[in-house]
C-alpha cells in the first residue's frame, strides 16, 4: 500500500512518535502514560512504516545496524584498537564505509531481541529486591530529581522493560503478519 | 553417604564424555565408582554390625518436613552392599558385552543412573526421597530397557513397564502420603519406632492397599507380573542388575523395611501370602512353558520374588531369616544365571533352549559358572542356597493354620527350580552332545569374569556362613523384626525332615527336568488362557485409553476459535446464572429507574452511536467495512472511560484499537474472499449467544452498583501511591510498584504469546508431518 502522502508522512513522524512515546513512558509515573502506552505509541509509529514499505524496508531502515572493522595491526595495543574501532563505528561512518581495508557487518536486530531485553530489564529491576534481603521486586527510589524524566528509581526501570516489550512483541506480530 | 549418591550422579552424567575420551576402557572408572562406594560402605559395616544405625541429615525442604535423609542399618546395608558389589560387576561385564556399540557411553549414563537411584532408595531416611528415588529408579529403568530403542518391541516393553512401575509409584506416593500422617512423621527413623500408633490409625488400611499396589507394581507380583518377562528385551546386563538382583527387589525392601510399621496385622498377613504365594505358583509353572533362556529366568525371578512377599507376609522370626538368607542366595545364583545367558547369547546368537547344546567344550569358564549356580539354585549340599531352601522350608512349616499349603508353595517352586537349575547348569553345558552349538567367537574375560566370581560367592558363603554374612543377616532381619536376632546359619542341620524333604524336591525336579520336552509340549494348549491374563487387559485397557484420549482431544480441541470462545461464554453465563440463581443479590429495578434521569447528554451520544454501529456489523458483507465499524465501537468505548475517568485506560484502549485495525489491514488482503460458509441458524445462534452474555453482563453490573461500594482499597492506594510509590498516577504505580509482579506475569505472557504467533505462522508444518 505505497501512497505518497503516507510515505512521506510518516518519515518525518516516526522521530515525533518515538521522542513522544519516550514522554509518556517517563510521564507516566505522574500522569497518565507509562510504558505500556508507550510502547503501543512507539510501535504504532514502525507499524505505520511497515504498512507503507512493507516489513523488509522497515527492518533494513531501523532494525540494522553496520558494523565496521579492519584487522588489527601487529604492534597495535589492544585498547588503542579498541578505542578506534569504537571511532570508526561512532564518527567516520560515511568516510569508513568506502575504504578498501574496512569490513562491513551488518547485524540485524530481531524482534525477539527486543522482546528479551524488555523482560531482562523488568526480572533485573526486582533482582535490586532480592540482593539486599528484601522481597522480590522491592522498589528504591534515587534521592535526586531529573527534569522532564522524574525521580530514577528501579519502577522506572520496570516500566522502561514493559515499554521495550510492548514494542518488540507488536514488532514481531506486525512483521510475522505482513511477510507472509 | 550423601557424597556417595552425588559422586554416583555426577560420574552418570559424565559417562558419554568418558566414553569419548577413553573408548573401550571407559568401564574402568564406571566399575571403580560402584567398587569405592561398595568398600565405604564395608567400612561403616563394623557399626552397624554393631548394632547402630547410622543417619545423616541435608536439608532440603525443611519447611515441608522433607529432608534428605540417609539412614543405614542391617537390612539397608545389606541392599546396599548387594546393589554395589552387583553393580561393580555388572559394569565391568557390560564393556565386555556392549564392547564397540556406538552407545555404550549412554549406557553406562543410564546404568550409573540408575545404579545411583537404588543405592539412595536403600539408604534414603525420609519415606518422601523413598519416593523419589523410587521414581528414579523406574525411569532409569524405561531408559534402559528401550536401550534398543530401534526395535518396536523394546519401545512398547520399555514403556509398559514404566506405565505399570510409573502407575505402582503413584499409588506409592499416596500410600506414602496417608504413612506420614498417620505416623505424623516423614522419617524412617521416627516411623519405625511409632508402629502401633500406625496400625491403630484409621488411615491404615488405605495406606496399606497404596503402598501394597507400589510393591507389588515394583516387584512383579501378580497380577503386575506381566512386565518383567517383557522387560527381558533389555540387554543382558540390565536383565541380571535390574530385573533379578536389584530393582525389582525393591518392592520387597519397601515391604522388609515397613514390616515394623505396618506388618502383623491380619490384613498385612493375608494380602502377602496369598499374592505372594500365587505369584509363587504362577512363575513357576509359566517357567516351565517357555524354552528362551532369559524368559525362563524372568519367570523364576517371579517366582522366587513370590517366596519372598510370601515370607515377608508369615512375619515370624523364622520366616523373615528366610527372606533375608534366600534373597542374597538369590541374588548370586540368579545374577549368574543372567549373566550366563547372556555370554551364550552373546557367543552363539541364540537363546533358546532347544538349539543349544554341548557348550562346556567351547565356553569352559561360563560351563562352570552356570554349574556352580545351578547347584546353588537347586539347593545342594555346601552352597549359600541349600541354607535359603532349607530355611525357607523351616520357615513354611512352623506352627500356622496353612502349613501345608505354604510348605506346597515353596515346594512346588523348589522342584522347578531344580529343574530349571539343571537344565540351565548342566543340560546345555556339560550333558553330552554329538553337535555342540557352534560359537560365533571365543569366550571373553570380561565377560566370564563376573559370572565365576558371583557364583564362588555363592560357593563360599555356603561353605563359611558364619565369617561375614550370619551377622550381617542378622541385622537386616533385626531391622524388620525390631529385636536383636540370634540366629546361626550353618550348613548342616543334621538329618531331621526339612533335609528329607530337600531331598525329595531335588529327585521330584530331576524327573520334571526329564519329562520336560513333554510338559513343553502341553504348553500350548494353555494358550487360551492368556487371553484372558493381565497382559491382554493391560494391552486393552491402553488402547481403549488412547481412543479415548485421541476422541476426547478432537472433540474438544477442533481447532475452531469460534466454538473455543462460544464454550467459554456458555460456561460463564451458566456460572453467573447458577450462583444468582441460588439466592444471590437481587436488582431492584424500580427504585434505579430514576437515575435515567441523571443521564447526561454526551453518553447518550455515545450510545447511539454503537449501537447502530453494531446492527450494522451484523449487516455488513465486507471485511474492511467491519473492521472499521469494529474501529468505531472500540473508539466509543474508550471515549466512554474517559468520560467516567480513566485516562490510562482509554489511551491504551485507543491505541489497541488503532493497531488492531492497521493489523487487520496488513493481512485483510491475504484473506480469502467474504463468504458464509455456516449455515444461517449457526449465525443466529451466536447472535442469541452474545446477547445472553450481554444481558447478563450488564445484570451483574447493575447489582454491583446497587451496593455502595465499601472498601478501604481506594483511600489506601490514593494516601500511600505518593508516600510510598512516589508517584501521582495511582494506576501506574499500582502497575509497576504495588502489583508489580502481576505485570511482571502480564508481559511474561505476552512475549510467550509474540513467540506462538510467530511458531503458529512462520513454522509451517510439512506435509503429514504430525502436530
Amino acid at each position: 500500500m505505497k501512497t505518497v502522502i503516507l510515505a512521506t508522512a510518516i518519515r518525518i513522524l516516526i522521530p515525533i512518535f518515538i521522542i513522544f512515546s519516550v514522554y509518556t513512558l517517563f510521564r507516566g509515573h505522574n500522569h497518565p502514560g507509562g510504558g505500556f502506552i508507550g510502547g503501543l505509541i512507539g510501535a504504532i509509529a514502525f507499524v505505520f512504516h511497515t504498512m507503507t514499505h512493507g516489513p523488509q524496508h522497515t527492518v533494513d531502515t531501523f532494525l540494522k545496524v553496520n558494523l565496521y572493522g579492519y584487522p588489527r595491526q601487529p604492534n597495535q595495543s589492544r585498547s588503542l584498537y579498541l578505542m578506534r574501532m569504537m571511532r570508526v563505528n561512532v564518527w567516520r561512518r560515511r568516510k569508513m564505509a568506502r575504504h578498501p581495508e574496512v569490513k562491513h557487518r551488518m547485524i540485524r536486530i530481531e524482534s525477539v531481541y527486543i522482546i528479551a531485553t524488555g523482560l531482562l530489564l523488568a526480572v533485573t529491576s526486582g533482582v535490586f529486591g532480592l540482593l539486599s534481603g528484601q522481597p522480590f521486586m522491592h522498589a528504591y527510589w534515587t534521592d535526586f530529581y531529573i527534569p522532564i524524566l522524574g525521580k530514577p528509581g528501579t519502577p522506572i526501570l520496570f516500566d522502561l522493560g514493559v515499554y521495550l516489550l510492548v514494542i518488540g512483541v507488536v514488532l514481531k506480530i506486525t512483521f510475522v503478519m505482513s511477510e507472509e | 553417604m550423601f557424597l556417595a549418591i552425588l559422586a554416583g550422579f555426577l560420574l552418570a552424567f559424565a559417562a558419554p564424555m568418558l566414553y569419548r575420551w577413553l573408548g573401550k576402557w571407559v568401564f574402568v572408572p564406571m566399575a571403580l565408582l560402584p567398587f569405592s562406594i561398595f568398600v565405604y560402605l564395608l567400612t561403616l559395616a563394623p557399626a552397624v554390625l554393631n548394632g547402630q544405625n547410622l543417619g545423616e541429615l541435608q536439608a532440603w525442604a525443611p519447611s515441608l518436613n522433607i529432608n534428605l535423609h540417609f539412614f543405614l542399618d542391617g537390612l539397608s546395608l545389606l541392599f546396599a552392599l548387594l546393589i554395589t558389589g552387583f553393580g561393580t560387576l555388572i559394569m565391568l561385564y557390560a564393556g565386555g558385552y556392549l564392547k564397540g556399540h556406538p552407545l555404550l557411553g549412554r549406557f553406562y549414563l543410564y546404568l550409573a543412573l540408575f545404579m545411583t537411584a537404588m543405592l539412595g532408595l536403600v539408604l534414603a531416611g525420609n519415606i518422601i526421597s523413598v519416593f523419589v528415588f523410587w521414581e528414579l529408579t523406574s525411569i532409569s529403568s524405561y531408559l534402559l530397557i528401550g536401550f534398543g530403542h530401534d526395535k518396536e518391541s523394546s519401545r512398547s516393553s520399555a514403556l509398559q513397564a514404566l506405565l505399570v512401575t510409573g502407575l505402582g509409584g503413584l499409588a506409592l506416593m499416596g500410600g506414602m502420603i496417608l504413612l506420614g500422617l498417620a505416623g505424623e512423621s516423614y522419617t524412617l527413623s521416627e516411623l519405625l519406632e511409632r508402629g502401633d500408633l500406625v496400625r491403630n490409625h484409621a488411615l491404615y488400611l488405605p495406606a496399606l492397599v497404596l503402598l501394597l499396589l507400589g510393591a507389588f507394581t515394583k516387584s512383579a507380583q501378580f497380577p503386575f507380573h506381566f512386565w518383567l518377562p517383557n522387560a527381558m528385551a533389555a540387554p543382558t546386563p540390565v536383565s541380571a542388575y535390574l530385573h533379578s538382583a536389584t530393582m525389582v527387589k525393591a518392592g520387597v525392601y519397601l515391604l522388609a523395611r515397613l514390616t515394623p510399621v505396618m506388618g502383623g496385622t491380619d490384613e498385612w498377613q493375608y494380602t502377602l501370602m496369598l499374592v505372594g504365594g500365587v505369584t509363587t505358583v504362577l512363575g513357576a509353572l509359566l517357567a516351565t512353558q517357555h524354552t528362551d533362556l532369559k524368559a525362563i529366568l524372568a519367570y523364576t525371578t517371579i517366582s522366587a520374588l513370590g517366596l519372598l512377599v510370601t515370607m515377608t507376609g508369615i512375619g515370624t522370626a523364622p520366616a523373615l531369616e528366610a527372606m533375608v538368607v534366600f534373597l542374597l542366595a538369590h541374588a548370586l545364583y540368579k545374577g549368574t544365571f543372567f549373566l550366563v545367558a547372556g555370554n551364550v547369547d552373546h557367543a552363539t546368537g541364540t537363546r533358546d533352549l532347544t538349539q543349544l547344546s554341548g557348550l562346556s567344550g567351547t565356553m569352559r569358564y561360563t560351563a562352570t559358572a552356570a554349574l556352580l549356580a545351578g547347584m546353588s539354585m537347586a539347593g545342594l549340599l555346601p552352597f549359600f542356597g541349600f541354607i535359603g531352601k532349607e530355611l525357607l522350608y523351616e520357615a513354611t512349616l512352623q506352627e500356622s493354620p496353612f502349613r501345608w499349603l505354604l510348605f506346597a508353595v515353596s515346594f512346588f517352586s523348589g522342584m522347578v527350580f531344580v529343574a530349571v537349575a539343571i537344565a540351565l547348569g548342566f543340560g546345555i553345558f556339560w550333558q553330552r552332545s554329538t553337535r555342540p552349538t557352534p560359537l560365533q567367537h571365543p569366550d571373553k574375560p570380561l565377560l566370564y569374569l563376573p559370572p565365576v566370581i558371583l557364583a564362588c560367592t555363592g560357593l563360599v558363603f555356603g561353605l563359611l556362613p558364619g565369617f561375614f554374612v550370619t551377622p550381617l543377616l542378622r541385622r537386616a532381619a533385626e531391622a524388620m523384626l525390631g529385636v536383636e536376632q540370634v540366629f546361626e546359619l550353618a550348613l548342616w542341620h543334621g538329618f531331621n525332615l526339612v533335609l528329607g524333604l530337600s531331598l525329595l524336591t531335588v529327585l521330584l525336579g530331576y524327573v520334571v527336568y526329564r519329562y520336560s520336552n513333554k510338559l513343553l509340549s502341553y504348553a500350548s494348549r494353555f494358550n487360551g488362557l492368556y487371553r484372558l491374563g493381565p497382559a491382554n487387559l493391560y494391552q486393552l485397557g491402553l488402547n481403549g485409553f488412547l481412543t479415548g484420549a485421541t476422541k476426547i482431544t478432537a472433540t474438544i480441541q477442533n481447532g475452531y476459535l469460534r466454538s473455543y470462545i462460544a464454550a467459554i461464554i456458555t460456561a460463564f453465563i451458566a456460572l453467573v446464572v447458577l450462583s444468582l440463581s441460588r439466592g444471590g443479590p437481587r436488582l431492584e429495578l424500580a427504585n434505579r429507574l430514576p437515575e435515567l434521569t441523571q443521564l447526561r447528554l454526551y453518553e447518550v451520544v455515545l450510545l447511539m452511536m454503537i449501537i447502530p454501529a453494531l446492527i450494522f456489523l451484523f449487516k455488513s458483507r465486507s471485511r474492511l467495512t467491519s473492521i472499521a465499524i469494529m474501529g468505531i465501537i472500540g473508539y466509543s468505548v474508550a471515549l466512554f472511560y474517559i468520560l467516567f475517568g480513566a485516562p490510562d485506560v482509554a489511551a491504551t484502549q485507543l491505541l489497541i484499537e488503532t493497531l488492531t485495525v492497521v493489523i487487520f489491514v496488513l493481512i485483510l488482503h491475504k484473506l480469502p474472499a467474504f463468504t458464509y460458509l455456516s449455515h444461517a441458524s449457526e449465525r443466529y445462534k451466536y447472535v442469541l449467544l452474545s446477547l445472553a452474555f450481554g444481558a447478563v453482563m450488564t445484570y451483574v453490573i447493575l447489582i454491583v452498583k446497587q451496593y455502595p461500594l465499601d472498601s478501604q482499597l481506594k483511600a489506601y492506594y490514593g494516601q500511600s501511591s505518593y508516600l510510598l510509590g512516589q508517584g501521582r498516577n495511582i494506576v501506574n504505580v499500582i502497575l509497576v510498584d504495588f502489583r508489580a509482579l502481576d505485570t511482571l506475569g502480564e508481559i511474561v505472557v505476552l512475549a510467550v504469546a509474540a513467540i506462538g504467533i510467530m511458531a503458529m505462522l512462520k513454522l509451517r508444518m510439512q506435509k503429514g508431518d504430525k502436530p
